[in-house]
């Protein structure tokens, strides 16, 4: 075991885009965890005196407001910032959500096999054939005229229930790979009860692949986190969250570019990071599948 | 894992780039066309606009919202119009009148050959037929404005079906009688709902006349495809080929303001109005387009307003602390200066307007003084409610935080526009909202009544929606309604605003000015004070080929 860990790890190490991954998912949790400590200035409080021109237009870049200022003058730094901390955090809650999930129904279902493994694939079939962004629209909305609207937790919910499918069947094709093999047959020879199995057999091997869908569920979750506050479906103002910004921003993009340019950047930046760690940590878990 | 690495870098790089390009390279900023350079005013060519919300009615009778009236006003003509300026009255379907000494009776004299748009000639018993429907019927929202008319008050009453102050003399001389005297009768009658209506029109018609509007003006309906666009083409009975000079008017419904701007710069509409921000600040940034840009200080009023009987705002103290905390530059700034500070509620150029009261100034420390005063050294939590509307919550946030630096910890809370309606309407509402006004006709009767006088105080949809009530104030208000000395009127006015400004029911806050764009070919146009968006005089100056002239 030991073993197997540090010849992943030298994997890992040896593969370039991999550690680029790791040192952006490092920075930006950072940057999420230091928000209030990385800008003096509130992300929440517009300055209207100095953080806007003399017609009220949002200010560039400057020594004063590093990455400018938005049309109500925040500073664009302190937004970005504290928007790691809203959208990372969102996307890490859904995934978690989804993950609780699609664990669960694809252990269950790749364990048992038969007829439960077909009623719980035609579930997942079910989830997958509805487009996912009408579905996480049509959540969004149910949600939301449940009275949470002052919250995140309509976005992670529905985020959450929307993006378990993936996971689910990944490990329940592992799963079921396992449950034949040598060692399942030989503990449930021994008398070990199917909750046993799946605890204490399964998912242990089942570490790796669990831990790689995680990171690319992660970066799907936060992708589909900037999509939902685009379309006013995100967390609710003056909450910064990066799609909010950029929506926010978008009628801006001639006099003020940054103020889309910005969580664009920061969008794209921990998409490619959490997949570019998805990828090393396949490759690293997976010697089989390396290229 | 190289090929999606790569893949995620390009499309990153790729859209890095594309905004890039887009925001720095100027391919031209300013207007696609330019003005064909005609020297005399041309016909022809379709006028385009759009609108963000759509027409609920045509019926004069009914209608009575800023959008409906852009269509309403090319298609009903009435006795009287404003000047271009909004400041006079000029003569329309009446080719003058008389008003005897004591302003209680008024004669008109109508314009031989006017005719509604199929032909047929307009008459003084028209005109009777509209306004006696407009007290008759229950939906109409203009009854009160005749209600000082001999006789008004049985056909609301529905105790008299005809109206005898209103009398018809042949077919070309209409008289109508007051009871008291009225000086704002004139722009009353300025209105819509004043258009000559037929009978038989109206009963043919049936449930469909808020679709077939009898035109009297310079205009009538060609098509209305609802909630996408209303086609009006030129009436071919009208009496003054100067205020029709293109061939149709078209205006699409339903589109956002950002679209709008979008469809104006790509040339598929000719005018653009109340320019969202972002594109408000493109545009004045941009030298070419300036003498296209038309701003007009609009007849409205924004604020906050506040239940003066309830607390803590039963206090005048804690009313003028809080418009002394207000820093209205603020408000100016975020709304890209298209503000006009206010000391009260009558808008720049209004009659009975002191431009010698200067707006409170914004001065922190009387606040608090005042508030310590009024029993609050430790200053309070107020709810505060407000539309979700992009200027709104822009005004409401820029309050929260001038208020907070007085102590005052305000709470927004942010609702549709019906609802935030009903609460202002009802006594026991929200105590503490924003505040709009936007009158119908340029006469301070129409600002102070409905908000300030104690008679319009309701127990639902209340339009004194502040609750205040002061005896001095009503007596002074109705002596005023009934002055017919322009100067006395004037000074009355004046004691009035000195006195709701003192008393501060309202947090004053701006008089929002208008803006419009409008392409280099419309030429003829100005933003209306009134009408606001009022194409009647402009014309297109085209190409030979009737299309724009690139620039």
């Amino acid at each position: 075991m030991f073993h197997r860990v540090t010849r992943a790890r030298r994997r890992f190490v040896a593969n370039r885009g991999a550690v680029v991954g790791a040192v952006l998912v490092i920075g930006l949790v950072g940057v999420a965890l230091l928000a209030p400590v990385l800008s003096a200035k509130d992300p929440l409080v517009s300055d209207v005196e100095r953080g806007l021109s003399e017609l009220g237009a949002p200010l560039p870049p400057s020594d004063d407001a590093v990455l400018g200022t938005d049309q109500l003058g925040r500073d664009v730094w302190a937004r970005v910032a504290s928007g790691a901390r809203t959208s990372l955090s969102i996307a890490a809650i859904a995934t978690l959500i989804a993950l609780v999930i699609g664990v669960s129904i694809g252990l269950v279902a790749g364990y048992a096999g038969d007829a439960l493994d077909n009623a719980l694939m035609r579930l997942v079939d079910l989830v997958l054939a509805f487009p996912a962004l009408l579905l996480a629209i049509l959540l969004a909305a149910l949600f939301r005229a449940a009275e949470l609207t002052s919250s995140t937790a309509p976005v992670f919910l529905t985020l959450g229930v929307v993006s378990w499918t993936a996971m689910a069947r990944v490990i329940r094709g592992k799963a079921r790979v396992l449950a034949r093999s040598d060692m399942i047959t030989a503990a449930r020879a021994l008398g070990a009860s199917p909750s046993r199995i799946l605890a204490r057999h399964l998912l242990p091997n089942l570490a790796g692949v669990v831990i790689v869908v995680t990171a690319f569920g992660f970066a799907q979750n936060l992708l589909s986190e900037s999509v939902l506050s685009y379309i006013g479906l995100g967390p609710p103002p003056p909450a910064p969250s990066w799609g909010r910004m950029l929506y926010e921003g978008r009628a801006y993009y001639r006099t003020a570019p940054h103020l889309v340019l910005v969580p664009g950047i920061a969008i794209a930046l921990a998409v490619v990071a959490f997949n570019l760690l998805g990828d090393g940590l396949r490759d690293a878990l997976d010697p089989r599948e390396a290229p | 894992m190289t090929v999606r690495w790569a893949a995620a870098a390009v499309v990153a790089v790729v859209a890095v780039v594309a905004v890039v390009a887009a925001a720095c390279s100027p391919p031209d900023r300013g207007p696609r066309f330019r003005a064909a350079g005609a020297t005399a005013p041309r016909a022809g060519g379709t006028l385009r606009f759009a609108v963000k919300d759509q027409v609920r009615t045509l019926d004069p009778t009914i209608s009575y919202d800023e959008v409906g009236y852009y269509i309403l006003h090319p298609l009903f003509d009435t006795l009287v119009d404003f000047s271009p300026g909004g400041s006079d009255i000029v003569p329309r379907l009446a080719a003058r009148w008389e008003i005897s000494p004591d302003g209680l009776t008024y004669s008109f004299e109508l314009r031989p050959s006017i005719a509604f748009s199929d032909g047929a000639p307009i008459t003084a018993a028209h005109f009777k037929q509209s306004l006696e429907r407009a007290l008759a019927t229950p939906d109409s929202p203009f009854a009160e404005y005749l209600g000082d008319i001999a006789g008004a008050r049985d056909v609301i009453d529905h105790k008299a079906a005809t109206c005898d102050g209103i009398t018809a003399l042949g077919d070309r001389r209409l008289a109508i009688r007051l009871v008291r005297s009225d000086p704002a009768l004139l722009d009353v009658l300025a209105m819509p709902f004043t258009t000559p209506q037929r009978a038989e029109h109206i009963a043919a018609a049936g449930d469909q006349l808020r679709r077939r509007p009898d035109a009297t003006g310079p205009f009538e309906l060609a098509s209305w495809d609802e909630g996408n666009r209303i086609v009006l083409r030129r009436n071919p009975h009208y009496f003054d080929p100067a205020r029709a000079h293109v061939d149709q008017i078209v205006m699409l419904e339903n589109i956002p303001r950002d679209t709008q701007f979008q469809l104006f710069e790509r040339g598929e509409i000719d005018a653009a109005e109340k320019l969202a921000a972002p594109d408000y600040l493109f545009v004045i940034a941009e030298p070419a387009w300036q003498p296209y840009v038309h701003r007009a200080v609009g007849m409205n009023v924004f604020g906050s307003r506040m239940n003066v009987r309830r607390k803590p705002f039963d206090d005048r103290r804690v009313r003028q602390a809080l418009n002394y905390a207000l820093d209205k530059r603020h408000t100016a700034r975020l709304l890209n200066g298209t503000t006009v500070p206010s000391h009260g509620i009558l808008p720049p150029g209004m009659l009975g307007r002191d431009p010698d009261l200067a707006p409170y100034p914004h001065d922190v420390a009387r606040a608090r003084a005042l508030l310590a005063e009024a029993g609050y050294p430790h200053g309070l939590d107020l709810d505060y409610l407000t539309t979700n509307d992009e200027e709104t919550e822009k005004v409401a946030a820029s309050l929260q935080s001038d208020l907070a630096a007085a102590g005052v910890r305000v709470h927004i809370t942010v609702t549709s526009w019906a609802t935030w309606q009903t609460e202002n309407g009802r006594p026991d509402g929200a105590p503490f909202a924003f505040a709009a006004w936007a009158a119908d006709y340029p006469d301070p009767t129409n600002f102070f009544d409905p908000r300030f006088h104690s008679r319009s105080i309701k127990p639902e949809a209340s339009t004194n929606d502040s609750y205040y009530g002061n005896p001095e104030l009503d007596a002074l208000l109705d002596a005023a309604r009934a002055e017919l000395d322009v100067g006395k009127r004037d000074a009355m006015y004046r004691r009035a605003e000195r006195i709701l400004y003192d008393d501060a029911p309202w947090i004053w806050d701006y008089h929002r000015v208008t803006t419009e764009v409008t392409q280099p070919y419309v030429r003829g146009y100005e933003p209306h004070p009134i009408w606001m968006r009022d194409f009647t005089s402009a014309w297109l100056d085209l190409g030979p080929d009737g299309a724009p002239v690139p620039r």
